[in-house]
């Protein structure tokens, strides 16, 4: 057992850091996030070139090999900075999505151009009376050939403005909510019969309403067995969700760190704030947090690494810890940081928002706290 | 970063899990007979009487993995109860700061558990702010024994303790730290008179500690004279690792799930409640990140990062986690809990219940309370200092 990462894992860390030390300061995120791509194709391509894209995906399809805790090395630094670029849908779910269940060829035709940054994916999961239920799926997809016909719609689907494809969860048999008879299938964004909403979202990234009516996709585009995609599902959620949670965990830090930095700098009553020991324990309190969402995130990792279906109940804690947790620092954070910390000025405003819709992706605390008891 | 454990772990887990079933307690076994061989046995084994102990003193040189799989094994089996004081608490400074002469004196009766230490730290006015501490402790003029006046307060079993390891104040001129000296006697003599604190689950085990004109000879002192809060310091932080207890917590946690099975609630029982259940799913994510944490610390203390400051945050979490765990048994019990009194009325589980939730609430005062703690973290952790003091 170690907690150590290896020298490569390390190199990543301290490039991905310099990155975002570099070109991740609030005003150019601001501007980027208003911007008509919402975020950087410049960077984007520089990640690509740098291989962070295709760590995860093996090396037959181009990428590196790596696994979920070298995704966690670079979410959690990406954390610091709330960065905009769409790894988590394009690479983590969308490419997950290919890397777990997709055929050769789609993999191949796919994959390559996802790695060198030239084609983007997009995850198209949940659906409005879903809420955080995986199973719950109403879009149907029915055979009529050599295709499938789906109909339906998806919400909240990350990254969709800018994917070429998506991947799409529908029913091809069973009730609405059963986990069997659910099947995933690769459309292309452009697809007859596929429209959206774009909108943004409170953390300054935007996500798309997609409403799908007579969208014929062929059966060669379904991902995994038919009625079998339940499986790929829930593991491309567990990575998400361990990916989601190296970010927050990134933003915590920054939290915690910038709200001492500000109490020791800024007078009341003749003293630095920081040195009142109300506030002293309330600052222990967020670090204290912060420690055990890392401990969490760890041992839900190295477990995921070890055996994914063992590790399913640690997921479940880490979610329902990261929710609870990012939310205690991320509003202490505020508190601490007084009137300037309900400004759009100051950074933790915004790590802040962008743990409150961490908590709000893949189920929340509650519901991961309900999915724990269930084991 | 990896989980796996190795072939040597595994063959470990094995041994370890053998050893335990080879020399469970038998039938009508006498306990003490029992407990004398199954140290006998463990030292045979190679220092695992004194697991915690470096291989230099005896003790079996353990690696971080090792002593993790020892304390998860340790809460499954039945092995003999030992008081830490001694073991676990002294001997770690006689070995950092004895002199040979102390260690050979004093290391081996504790090993065979044969002297019951208690430790001789808080006072009447000194508590949380234990350097505050004012039993008076005087040099002879010829220089061969120390005076010991004053008294001590919530010692631990120090009616059943054949001696005492005792803070004492050698010379108050200066900052309160500074001229307190460690000092070792025997109990048992006169000039001291120990009187029971009994405590909300009506337990003794605390007790107040009177010395007058008690005469301690030189050679029992540790360290050099007024250098004993550095000694005790280092001491304090084993204490409080020590005291996070999580693989007990995890053992009692399974054991709170079983009894509320057996509670009954509407046609099912109290581990289907709602409520109930998200309170327990709570205590155990946050037991399951603890634990993580303790083995995040040891890890960079095995690879030479001293015992530092993570250990206030697992004596923080540790220590909560066993008090929820305590109010949850109480919940249980239900309408039952407040029955009191030598019989057994309602759940089997009752009275204890009530009794470990009152006896838990020291958890977070001793060795530091909570508070102090997180004092601890702010300046160590978060380099925050506070307002001057007088």
């Amino acid at each position: 057992m170690n907690f150590e990462l290896s020298d490569e894992q390390k190199m990543i860390q301290q490039s991905v850091e310099r990155f975002v030390q570099d070109n991740y300061d609030l005003n150019t995120r601001i501007s980027l996030s208003s911007d008509d791509l919402g975020y950087s194709d410049d960077y984007w391509k520089s990640m690509a070139e740098l291989g962070w894209l295709g760590l995860p995906f093996d090396e037959s399809d181009g990428g590196f090999g790596g696994n979920q805790i070298d995704v966690l090395v670079i979410m959690e630094q990406f954390g610091k900075g709330l960065v905009l670029e769409p790894y988590l849908a394009s690479i983590v779910m969308g490419g997950g999505a290919l890397k777990k269940g997709g055929t050769e060829s789609l993999k191949k035709e796919i994959l390559p151009g996802l790695v060198e940054g030239t084609k983007q994916l997009s995850f198209a999961y949940a659906e409005q009376q879903s809420r955080f239920d995986l199973e719950d799926v109403i879009t149907s997809a029915r055979k009529e050939g050599d295709n499938f016909i789906l109909n339906g719609q998806k919400s909240m689907v990350q990254n969709a403005e800018t994917a070429d494809h998506i991947v799409v969860v529908a029913r091809t048999s069973g009730g609405q909510i059963d986990e069997n008879g659910i099947t995933l299938f690769l459309i292309d964004a452009k697809s007859d019969g596929l429209s959206m909403d774009h909108f943004p979202t409170v953390d300054g990234l935007r996500a798309s309403e997609i409403i799908l009516e007579n969208v014929s996709v062929n059966v060669d585009r379904v991902i995994g067995n038919v009625d079998e995609g339940f499986e790929i599902l829930q593991s491309v959620a567990n990575d998400a969700i361990l990916a989601l949670s190296a970010e927050a965990l990134g933003a915590m830090e920054v939290l915690y760190k910038d709200t001492v930095e500000y109490t020791q700098q800024r007078e009341q009553f003749d003293h630095p704030m920081s040195e009142f020991q109300v506030l002293q324990h309330r600052m222990v309190d967020m670090f204290m947090e912060y420690e055990q969402c890392k401990s969490m995130l760890y041992r839900a990792t190295m477990e995921s690494v070890q055996d994914p279906k063992s590790a399913q109940r640690t997921i479940h804690g880490l979610k329902h810890l990261i929710g609870k947790s990012g939310l205690f620092v991320g509003e202490n954070a505020v508190q601490l940081h007084g009137g300037m910390g309900v400004t759009e000025e100051l950074r933790v405003g915004h790590f802040f928002k962008r743990l409150l819709v961490i908590d709000a992706m893949f189920g929340n605390a509650d519901h991961h706290l309900q999915k724990f008891t269930t084991y | 970063m990896d989980i796996e454990l190795s072939s040597e772990d595994l063959t470990f887990i094995k041994e370890v899990r053998a050893f335990f079933e080879e020399n469970k307690i038998k039938k009508d076994e006498d306990y003490f007979t029992w407990r004398n061989n199954w140290f006998e046995k463990a030292k045979k084994k190679g220092g695992w009487d004194v697991p915690k102990w470096p291989a230099k003193f005896g003790g079996p040189g353990w690696t971080p993995t090792q002593h993790y799989i020892w304390e998860q094994e340790t809460t499954k089996a039945t092995i003999p109860f030992d008081i830490p004081f001694g073991l676990g608490m002294l001997a770690p400074i006689l070995m950092g700061y004895g002199n040979e002469e102390q260690q050979e004196r004093f290391l081996p009766p504790i090993r065979e558990r044969t002297v019951n230490w208690c430790q001789g730290y808080s006072e009447p006015g000194a508590g949380s702010d234990l350097a505050n501490l004012k039993t008076k402790a005087v040099l002879s003029e010829d220089g061969t024994y120390y005076t010991v006046n004053g008294s001590k307060m919530w010692t631990t079993l120090a009616h059943v303790a054949d001696w005492i390891f005792c803070l004492t104040r050698t010379d108050d001129s200066g900052i309160k730290q500074k001229g307190i000296t460690f000092l070792l006697f025997p109990m048992k003599q006169e000039g001291i008179e120990v009187k029971p604190i009994i405590t909300l689950g009506g337990a003794h085990t605390v007790n107040t500690v009177h010395f007058t004109d008690v005469k301690v000879p030189v050679e029992n002192r540790i360290g050099e004279e007024g250098k004993g809060w550095t000694y005790a310091k280092g001491l304090l932080e084993h204490e409080r690792t020590g005291l996070a207890g999580l693989s007990r917590s995890l053992f009692e946690l399974e054991n709170l799930k079983d009894l509320a099975r057996t509670v009954t609630r509407g046609n099912s029982n109290l581990m289907n409640d709602s409520g109930y259940k998200a309170k327990i799913a709570e205590l155990e994510i946050d037991l399951m990140a603890t634990e993580y944490t303790e083995l995040r610390s040891l890890a960079s203390a095995s690879a030479g990062a001293e015992l530092g400051p993570e250990s206030s945050i697992l004596k923080l979490k540790g220590t909560e986690i066993k008090q929820r765990i305590q109010k949850l048994t109480v919940e249980a019990s239900g309408i039952y809990s407040p029955a009191w009194g030598e019989k057994s009325i309602g759940f089997p589980f009752a009275k204890g219940g009530t009794t470990g939730y009152l006896n838990s609430r020291y958890f977070t005062i001793y060795g530091g309370a909570s508070e102090v703690q997180k004092d601890v973290i702010a300046k160590k952790v978060l380099g925050l200092t506070k307002r001057s003091s007088k």
